[in-house]
């Protein structure tokens, strides 16, 4: 943790956004209204809503990707209109919903790419690839020098994410991270997923629209809805006190399948 | 047949190492320009159908035109520079043909770079800017990376046009494969065409497969492919750029003080350019040759000094340069025409050849002979019902106009060739009557006559010995020269032209001056 440098700030926030909106079309779409959120260090939040609902414009305004219309974003203390764009992304972890791999660089070369960019040595980053390829579970003998387009799904995934952490960051923000894998894969990747975030002590910030993985990864949920925040709080108090009738409606399903799920395990149990 | 075919190998290694450097430079300009053009509009969408229209309607100039429309272009600038800096340069030859080629490998290096650009997963380019590259990292690590194929595809064709187009280079004064087609084209040499043709086919066929090897390796990471199909690259190119002097050095026709001979496109101007350099290798004075200069290139290059020795003849100074016209007298002409070149272009005629190779309308002898034909005055009954035929200027030369304005003579049809195919047609009855040259070898070998002129309206074509300033003063060149002025006569021009230019035992221009010099020497053997 050499390379972190930075001593942790006391502050209870590490990303903060003030009375953020972001109009597109000169103000005729309005993508995100009047937004108010604060992130907790170590905390992994979960941005939860429909397509539309303004959550991936709001993850991508967190690194400046899209610069906010009004309001002011912090991160680490910084407001983040003010320091330089391009130092802030190698600072914040980011996997891509497409997963973005870039299909010209090798695995190796892909996990490199920000340690590249930030200029360390190239014994340090060979290091630094082949430790993050383990903790993604790949072996880097059989997949560093790999194209991308030799992978499956979930490999590939798993190297994005090796890729957002390359350089050591202490926010990551996900894109919708696990949405395009078979179910069996996403909930390896989830769990593998949220081990990582603990023992790294990250601030994760996740955008999704699957109720249940919001219910299962987050420490707190905030539920997006017309480029509103319309609730906030952590899985248990949401299910327990909904606030809300869009958030109730959202919740039903997987209520409904658990209970589901339960009284088949119950059968289960009565039959043997 | 295998003399001439070792003829033509023997040039090969002047012509095609000359060819290569204009390509190479060419498409170096080319890409190095192109590609930030590209980048550029790419990144502006308001400049790219402009930039891509420009581009577009300088590749819809027919190229022979737009390497020629850079002489008098680079001549306004060079004359700029040299007022301003001091210091001009070469409006003829390498640069002019460099300019031109690389304006024409523009489009497709542009347009497919931009095509390539745009192309670009938007997904990746996000992802590249939301890692944290900058723009400039984003550009060459994600975006040229990634359209690269698109791109170097791009080049491919640029390189397959411009290797093709390299060839017209030749009229402006650069030696290429044109040289090969320009003169066979002239000389009746089919051979000669023949091999300029597949020699430039092949060059872009070899370059279009090692760029493509190269590409496949990069995208394959084949190192060994890919080091292969560069070492092969870099020779040509390499070979290209440093071949032409080592050619010419080993010729011993290299060097600042080499007299540069130059030459029209046609036969005769071939043999007299030979019949110079075997009298100066003779002398033991260095000479050079700047073969198929356009007509009214010539006495350009002899003012500037790009060449030094040159023929031309009186009537086209008088009536091209000097914009005279109507009837003249020969003596009047040639004194006029002598102080004219000295006053205002400083070159230094040495006085008349002793030939006179005039435009002369000539028709089949059969027809004429049918018709009862034999001057200009009696085809004007008949000339409605005739077809004439002239070589690419005829029709716009004042000449011409003269003829039409002094007999009232108006034909069926005007048709356009090329001077070696005018004959021809003639032959086989596609024209009836044609602007033939007098010394013309092909009066005789086709069987045609030549008509009278009774009211005089062509003027005289004396050919005349023309140095540059440069040389006007050497001593060894004027008494290298002297002795062929006034030497040779019509009969003989016309002898060694047919030398040449007939179809079976065909020589080349350098024997048919070796024959002229042998008649010079002992007159007996004219005949």
């Amino acid at each position: 943790m050499t390379r972190m440098g930075r001593p942790v700030t006391e502050s209870s926030t590490m990303i903060s956004a003030r009375a953020v909106s972001k109009s597109f079309d000169g103000g005729r779409t309005q993508s995100v209204l009047d937004l108010d959120l604060d992130v907790r260090p170590g905390e992994f939040l979960v941005l939860l809503g429909e397509s539309g609902s303004g959550k991936t414009t709001t993850l991508k305004m967190l690194n400046g990707l899209i610069p906010p219309s009004s309001g002011a974003i912090v991160v680490d203390g910084e407001d983040i209109s003010r320091v330089d764009q391009v130092r802030l992304r190698r600072r914040i972890g980011y996997v891509f919903q497409g997963i973005g791999l870039f299909p010209h660089l090798s695995v190796a070369e892909n996990v490199a790419l920000v340690p590249t960019l930030l200029g360390w040595p190239a014994e340090e980053r060979e290091q630094r690839v082949d430790e993050l390829l383990r903790l993604v579970h790949l072996d880097p003998e059989v997949y560093r020098d790999r194209a991308p387009s030799e992978l499956s799904g979930g490999q590939r995934q798993r190297v994005g994410i090796a890729r957002a952490l390359a350089g050591r960051p202490r926010i990551v923000l996900m894109d919708e991270p696990f949405g395009a894998l078979d179910p069996i894969t996403r909930d390896h990747l989830q769990i593998e997923y949220q081990k990582i975030h603990r023992d790294l002590g990250l601030t994760t910030v996740m955008v999704t629209h699957d109720i249940t993985e919001s219910l299962l990864l987050a420490d707190r949920i905030a539920v997006m809805n017309g480029g509103r925040l319309v609730r906030l709080g952590e899985p248990a108090e949401l299910i327990a006190e909904p606030g809300d009738p869009y958030v109730a409606q959202l919740l039903e399903t997987p209520r409904r399948q658990a209970e589901r799920l339960g009284d088949l395990l119950d059968a289960g149990k009565g039959a043997r | 047949m295998n003399a001439n075919l070792a003829r033509q190998l023997e040039l090969l290694p002047l012509n095609l190492s000359h060819h290569v450097k204009l390509t190479v430079i060419a498409l170096a300009i080319g890409v190095v320009a192109g590609i930030p053009l590209a980048i550029l509009i790419a990144r502006k969408p308001a400049l790219r159908s402009p930039v891509l229209t420009t581009i577009g309607v300088i590749q819809t100039i027919p190229s022979l035109a737009l390497l020629a429309l850079m002489v008098p272009l680079l001549a306004v600038v060079s004359d700029l520079s040299s007022r301003l800096i001091g210091s001009g340069f070469s409006s003829f030859g390498l640069y002019p043909a460099v300019l031109a080629l690389s304006l024409y490998s523009l489009l497709p290096i542009v347009r497919n770079a931009v095509t390539g650009i745009l192309g670009v997963d938007p997904t990746l380019t996000e992802a590249a800017r939301g890692l944290g590259m900058t723009d400039r990292q984003t550009l060459l690590r994600v975006e040229l990376p990634l359209a690269a194929p698109v791109i170097v595809a791009g080049l491919r064709t640029a390189t397959v046009w411009v290797v093709g187009t390299a060839t017209l280079a030749t009229p402006v004064g650069q030696r290429s494969l044109g040289n090969y087609i320009f003169s066979g084209l002239q000389t009746r040499n089919w051979l000669a065409v023949l091999f300029g043709c597949v020699a430039a086919a092949s060059l872009a066929v070899t370059l279009d497969l090692l760029i493509g090897s190269l590409q496949r390796a990069v995208a394959e990471r084949r190192r060994r492919l890919a080091i292969a199909s560069i070492a092969g690259l870099a020779l040509l190119f390499g070979g290209g750029l440093v071949a032409p002097s080592l050619v010419s050095a080993s010729r011993g026709t290299s060097g600042k003080d080499a007299v540069a001979i130059g030459s029209k496109t046609f036969t005769e101007q071939y043999i007299l350019a030979s019949l110079f350099q075997q009298t100066f290798a003779d002398a033991g004075i260095p000479a050079r040759r700047v073969e198929n200069l356009g007509s009214n290139f010539g006495l350009d290059a002899l003012a500037s000094g790009e060449i030094d020795i040159f023929v031309d003849y009186t009537g086209t100074i008088w009536a091209n340069a000097m914009g005279r016209s109507g009837p003249a007298d020969r003596d009047a002409v040639l004194a006029e025409v002598t102080d004219w070149l000295a006053s205002e272009r400083g070159i230094r005629s040495l006085g008349r050849l002793g030939f006179e190779n005039a435009y002369a309308l000539a028709m089949r002898r059969d027809q004429a002979e049918a018709l009862g034909i034999r001057s200009i005055a009696d085809l004007v009954p008949h000339a409605r019902d005739l077809a004439i035929g002239g070589d690419y200027e005829f029709f716009e030369r004042p000449e011409w106009e003269a003829i039409r304005r002094s007999y009232g003579l108006d034909f069926a049809r005007e048709d356009t060739f090329d001077s070696t195919l005018m004959y021809q047609a003639a032959a086989s009855g596609q024209v009836d009557v044609i602007s033939a040259f007098t010394t013309d070898g092909r009066i005789d070998t086709f069987d045609l006559v030549l008509l009278d002129d009774p009211l005089g309206a062509i003027p005289p074509y004396d050919a005349l010995l023309l140095l540059s300033p440069r040389v006007s003063g050497r001593s060894d060149v004027i008494s290298a020269l002297s002795p062929l002025v006034g030497s040779i006569s019509n009969d003989r021009m016309r002898a060694a032209n047919g030398l040449v230019d007939r179809d079976t035992d065909k020589k080349p221009p350098s024997a048919a001056a070796s024959a002229l010099r042998s008649w010079i020497v002992d007159p007996e053997g004219a005949d």
